[in-house]
């Protein structure tokens, strides 16, 4: 008797525990590498998050606001894990992941649970092509980065011949099969090479000194930026004249940081940054919260993405997945990377630009929609 | 002016192995390739490439080779796997990168750079010789006795230890290494070798040449081998075990701490879970070269970074190190107890 009555108190408890959980926090889940090679861009997205929910304060239905966050370490398997204990935790919102990877598997257990998944960095456009309702993703996708590097190779590098460089993930390869088939449709430049390297490794010699001999007028680094880092000071070393061009995941003050001098000249491609006061007002605040010399690349995404999602929460009055999902797509929101609108596929409407390095800075330096310098 | 004498290529072949070597040069239009082919041929002949490449091969074997004497030295003494050396390994290049850096900012660099750089090499082997007895200490000596799954899972046990430890401490990025070699460079017959560079690899083989004399010419490398040989036996004749097995754990860690600095200074950035990528070639290097033997580790190293450089200059770079273990286990087939291993554990009773 006194046994069944131990056991109705507890499962009492934690049903109590737990409907009043649900009734005043709201838990937004963070999934991103916080180990492994690309902890620092994971770090960013984390930090991203807290700070939007540091800015916004008060959210009218909720006592508090709880940020849950998940590892993904950049790998199928650790994101999926994450999720799920992101899903048991009960979170109602989730921002993430970093690596495309890591993404795709993680969407599964999550659209399934219906939870509302926004992605601060993931790029590659299989992720936004299953239609998936509840998902969204801020950065532009790699097909519109590939179009961007391609039209910058033709009509302003008015390069002939290029060789392209991967890490065989899924962000890394399918932006050189993107960069691939939007070269060969035009036919403009010629892929003289194609080049692979092992996702953490330190040394690239054998394939930069490979590609020096082949000496194609540009080398398109399809890599992260730890390994991106390293290449770069590896091919100066190696006084290889080709130009150097990357894209979005190298894009970080940390390649500026390791790189150093080696990377004066190189050319990325990245969203365009407006200029607008709530920007700067951003940066400020993360500088000071975190105690951060730069603001990550990243950090400015997943800072509109938990902005986003606290305001869509406050208009919808609930944070429910349809009716949030609902109200996340029929409005236009104002952020620090911009103006966010999503279309039907969950994508925003907004697209790359180049940079050049210059002076141990990222500064914008053509745009390919309108083919003029900037 | 183009010499391949020297590599003693018969003129076909050498047509042959320019289509092999050069696959990316060819272009899938046929009358562009020749062109294609003309034009990348003034860039970089082959003997130049070969050059380049045997340089990069030698780099990164003799970094592979500074650590694998680690695992070799350590194995060929109390007969255990240190797990724990690859984070051995990044704590020097940490160690390196902090005392690298408050030199620069005094300013040393600049004026006293031999001195800066005797002290860097000098703080970072020490410190992690100290690291590597207290290492052995608590948690390989207590199990000395016991049997070799208990010492094994207590090194995997240090080795996460210590990555934890060094991830609280040091933070989860990369961080970015003082470079204080620039990118000048000397050329030899169209090959770059960089002041860093000439100045690692001498350092490395100094370090090899300089741990062969000390294990053969003094008393104490007489001690090392009886205790690796018979411990009972060199306890009979007076060999302080205890002693010889510290000093071993002491110059094994230093080692990979200087090949820790090493891989600062050349590849411009250290993380707290760098050991890793490292840790496995240089184990497969040791093993490769027979574990136990040093000079076996030293061309274990050579070999590993041998194929890995040579197979991505050659053949398409993404099977670069399915290859390097494959070489692995065929090398263990034909010959278990690796290169230069003298199957020791079977001839020990």
């Amino acid at each position: 008797m006194r046994k069944i009555a131990i056991l109705v108190l507890c499962f009492a408890l934690i049903i109590g525990f737990q409907g009043m959980a649900a009734a005043e926090t709201l838990k937004i889940g963070t999934l991103s590498p916080l180990t492994g090679p690309y902890a620092q861009d994971g770090t960013d997205i984390l930090q991203g998050v807290k700070t939007a929910v540091a800015v916004y304060g008060q959210l009218k239905g909720f006592d508090k606001v709880e940020v849950v966050p998940g590892d993904s370490a950049c790998d199928g398997g650790k994101a999926t894990m994450a999720a799920n204990k992101l899903i048991n935790s009960g979170v109602n919102v989730v921002i993430g992941a970093y690596c495309s990877s890591a993404t795709e598997p993680a969407q599964i257990p999550l659209m399934d649970a219906k939870i509302v998944q926004i992605t601060p960095a993931s790029t590659n456009e299989r992720l936004t092509a299953k239609g998936y309702e509840y998902f969204f993703r801020m950065p532009p996708r790699d097909d519109v980065q590939a179009w961007s590097t391609v039209q910058f190779l033709e009509k302003k590098l008015k390069a002939k011949t290029i060789a392209l460089i991967d890490d065989k993930q899924t962000y890394t390869a399918g932006l050189t099969a993107n960069i691939t088939k939007f070269a060969e449709e035009s036919g403009k430049v010629k892929i003289v090479a194609h080049e692979h390297i092992t996702p953490g490794d330190s040394d690239f010699t054998a394939v930069l000194t490979k590609l020096k001999r082949v000496n194609p007028d540009v080398i398109y680094m399809s890599v992260y930026q730890p390994e991106g880092s390293k290449m770069i000071q590896q091919a100066r070393k190696l006084a290889m004249k080709s130009a150097f061009l990357s894209e979005d995941a190298v894009f970080h003050p940390k390649f500026l940081e390791v790189a150093g001098p080696a990377a004066e000249g190189v050319y990325l491609t990245f969203a365009q940054a407006p200029d607008t006061p709530e920007r700067r007002q951003f940066i400020k605040t993360y500088m000071a919260m975190w105690n951060a010399k730069a603001v990550g690349s990243y950090a400015y995404y997943a800072y509109d993405a938990g902005m986003m999602a606290l305001a869509a929460i406050e208009k919808a009055g609930t944070a429910k997945a349809d009716p949030l999902q609902k109200t996340i797509r029929s409005n236009t929101w104002t952020g620090v990377s911009g103006d966010i609108k999503f279309d039907k596929h969950g994508d925003r409407k907004i697209a790359h630009i180049v940079w050049l390095v210059k002076d141990n800075q990222f500064a914008p330096y053509w745009d390919p929609l309108t083919g003029k310098d900037l | 002016m183009r010499n391949v004498s020297s590599i003693r290529i018969p003129t076909s072949h050498f047509r042959i192995l320019n289509s092999i070597i050069c696959l990316p040069c060819r272009s899938p239009e046929g009358e562009g390739a020749l062109s294609d082919l003309k034009r990348n041929f003034s860039s970089m002949d082959l003997s130049a490439f070969l050059l380049q490449q045997f340089v990069n091969a030698i780099f990164l074997g003799s970094i592979y080779a500074l650590i694998a004497l680690g695992y070799t030295m350590v194995y060929g003494i109390i007969e255990l796997i240190n797990f724990a050396h690859g984070e051995l390994f990044t704590a020097g290049a940490f160690i390196g990168l902090i005392v690298l850096t408050a030199l620069q900012q005094i300013g040393w660099v600049e004026t006293h750079f031999v001195l800066t750089m005797i002290i860097v090499f000098g703080m970072a082997m020490a410190y992690v010789a100290v690291l590597g007895v207290a290492v052995e200490h608590v948690a390989y000596k207590p199990l000395r006795t016991s049997s070799r799954l208990a010492a094994l899972l207590s090194a995997l046990g240090m080795s996460i230890f210590l990555s934890n430890g060094m991830m609280l401490s040091q933070g989860v990025s990369d961080r970015a290494y003082p470079q204080v070699f620039g990118f000048e460079a000397i050329e030899i017959m169209g090959a770059r070798i960089t002041n860093g560079q000439i100045f690692i690899i001498l350092l490395a083989f100094a370090l090899m040449v300089g741990l062969q004399l000390f294990v053969h010419r003094t008393r104490l490398g007489k001690a090392m081998r009886a205790t690796a040989q018979n411990k009972t036996m060199a306890r009979i004749l007076g060999i302080d075990i205890d002693m010889t097995i510290r000093i071993t754990f002491m110059i094994g860690p230093a080692l990979g701490a200087a090949a820790g600095v090493m891989v600062g200074l050349h590849y411009g950035a250290v993380r707290f879970d760098m050991g890793f990528i490292f840790m496995i070639k240089a184990f497969a290097a040791a093993i490769l070269g027979g574990i136990g033997s040093i000079p076996g580790a030293m061309i274990g190293g050579l070999i590993i970074g041998g194929i890995e450089v040579f197979w991505a200059a050659f053949l398409p770079s993404a099977w670069k190190d399915v290859t390097t273990f494959t070489v692995l286990i065929l090398v263990l087939y034909l010959r278990p107890s690796g290169l230069l291993g003298e199957g020791t554990t079977e001839v020990r009773v």
